[in-house]
């Protein structure tokens, strides 16, 4: 497969006065076409700086990152900020209260002047209707909405692009258990229908079993470990990752006995 | 047989509002033996925190609000007592942990300064320096390395997981009879989170603490509770152990819930109904979990 998004020895330093934080240090990875990658770690892992590096809101301090083959700019073109979408974990901060779901959806096909004008509005029926909402849910406001109606609007916002790429920023965090079920199950039959690619960052492993082909971990800025999904659940390689995987509250006893094999392996090693 | 901790009976809630009575809670029956932890778990808006709510009498001050039902706190009816009454309950016999400790502390005082005014509550005359030693122990309790630093640190300057250790240490130092703990440790990190719960697990057994659990995490509530209520819509709708429940459950929106948890073992994203009819089937109450008798 090859690589949709590269990053290459990517650092990011922030500067508070004489502090100095490394959120990223000297990260490297690929992104490749169709995959689900999980990023995935705890507060301060620096999760949440590299899907900011990725959209272009902020540079990274060294390296670079590649899209298509191509070095991205640090001030991204219109057409790079169309290829790379983001799903956000609150859909309610995310959603611009004053404007209709319908005048959400309907701006980013204005302003990349995707399809014909004309068009528009029935194409903004259409996006509704392909993330499982009725399409005369346009002209309602986002608070008239539940929490997992808004999340599926703002996925849909990321599909009027047609972009190449999502980041899903904790996608289903804020949800309840039944309807983060739904809205998982949604963003996968988009991903293998119109052959998206993701990058989900998560602090829920037991999410990213489900969902991801590889995850990467990381710990306090570094990459510590990426394998495929089966191999992080099966086989760990890093001890933070057998760590995160034995902190996870589990409900079954398959679980419970999955997570204490890796807990021995662990205190083995040790 | 003494009476339990907590009781709750029948209880209902509503809220009258410019569009009529909105019913929140329709008769849910609830009951808390003396060092028992159990879990009451549902979605939001289910009724979880409002139940927790009523039974620190926090809502019955609320006029729009509209509560049947009885409440009894160690066989003492809450709706006799006075407000006055009720206010002295609180932070004494029984106390409550909140889900964010970070906003739950005042930034603008010392862990220190918040930690005497908890000791206040139970002793008013306490003296600064019996203060201090008590909350030196109570922080050492909850494994926080150098208590004295901690006690002079604003909460800006702990973690997340130190602070909601302060927060475990406050709500115990008086030795309540009920400790109510509202989805504590979600706004943690796993590892820190499940720290934080098998600390407070040691704690709560070692002073014989009554316990509800509000959560929302089924796998929380697996490893933290003995007994479980699952509540859906303002009904019970499944009660049991807890090693029961999750073995074995009966209800279609307990199976439902559990069957939309994803699995560290893998197995894909079940295909599940939000909403469903069987989701009101009558309620199923596993053996020997029955509410106790009219006494008590």
């Amino acid at each position: 497969m090859t690589a949709l998004l590269s990053l290459d020895r990517v650092s990011k330093t922030f500067t508070q006065g004489r502090h100095e934080v490394r959120a990223v240090d000297d990260v490297s990875f690929d992104v490749r076409q169709g995959e689900c990658l999980a990023i995935v770690g705890e507060s301060g892992s620096g999760k949440s700086t590299i899907a900011n590096m990725i959209l272009g809101i902020y540079p990274p301090t060294a390296g670079t990152i590649a899209f298509k083959g191509e070095m991205l700019p640090a001030a991204r073109t219109l057409a790079h900020r169309r290829a790379i979408q983001l799903v956000q974990q609150n859909p309610l901060s995310s959603l611009n209260p004053k404007r209709t779901v319908g005048a959400s959806l309907r701006l980013p096909l204005d302003v990349h002047g995707l399809g014909e004008r004309s068009a528009r509005a029935a194409r903004v029926g259409e996006l509704l209707e392909e993330v499982g909402l009725p399409a005369d849910y346009a002209s309602r406001a986002p608070d008239a909405l539940s929490g997992g109606q808004r999340q599926r609007v703002a996925i849909a916002r990321a599909l009027a692009c047609q972009s190449d790429l999502v980041v899903l920023d904790e996608p289903t965090s804020a949800l309840d258990v039944l309807v983060q079920a739904r809205v998982l199950k949604l963003l996968n039959d988009l991903r293998k229908d119109r052959g998206l690619t993701y990058v989900f960052i998560t602090h829920d492993l037991s999410v990213v079993r489900n969902i991801a082909d590889r995850v990467a971990v990381f710990e306090r800025g570094r990459l510590v470990e990426l394998n495929p999904t089966e191999t992080i659940f099966s086989d760990p390689h890093h001890p933070y990752t057998r760590r995160l995987i034995g902190a996870v509250p589990v409900v079954t006893a398959d679980e419970v006995r999955l997570r204490d094999r890796l807990m021995e392996n662990e205190n083995e090693r040790a | 047989m003494t009476a339990p901790t907590l009781l709750i009976r029948d209880l209902t809630l509503g809220f009258r509002g410019w569009a009529g009575q909105v019913d929140v809670l329709h008769g849910i029956s609830l009951h808390i033996m003396k060092g028992e932890r159990v879990a009451l778990v549902g979605e939001s808006g289910s009724g979880k925190s409002v139940t927790a709510r009523i039974v620190l009498g926090l809502l019955q001050q609320l006029k729009t609000a509209r509560i049947g039902g009885r409440v009894s706190f160690e066989g003492q009816d809450l709706s006799t007592l006075t407000e006055r009454r009720r206010h002295a309950l609180r932070g004494t016999r029984m106390s409550m942990i909140f889900q964010d400790p970070t906003s739950s502390l005042n930034p603008v005082y010392r862990i220190g300064a918040q930690f005497h005014e908890v000791l206040k509550r139970a002793e008013p005359g306490i003296s600064q320096a019996d203060a201090r030693r008590k909350a030196q122990a109570a922080l050492a309790d909850v494994a926080i390395p150098d208590p004295a630093r901690a006690l002079d640190s604003y909460s800006f300057q702990l973690s997340g997981g130190m602070n909601q250790r302060v927060m475990i240490a406050m709500a115990l130092a008086n030795e309540p009879s009920l400790l109510i703990a509202d989805e504590p440790g979600t706004a943690l990190d796993v590892t820190v989170q499940a720290q934080t719960l098998s600390l407070m697990r040691d704690l709560v057994e070692k002073h014989r603490t009554s316990v509800l659990f509000i959560s929302h995490n089924l796998g929380v509530v697996r490893e933290f509770a003995d007994r479980v209520y699952v509540i859906y819509k303002g009904r019970i709708v499944e009660q049991g152990r807890s090693a029961d429940l999750f073995a074995d459950p009966r209800h279609p929106y307990t199976r439902a819930l559990l069957a939309a948890v994803p699995r560290i073992t893998g197995g894909g994203i079940p295909e599940i109904d939000d909403v469903s009819d069987s989701y009101f089937a009558p309620m199923v109450v596993h053996e020997g979990c029955e509410e106790p008798g009219e006494a008590g």
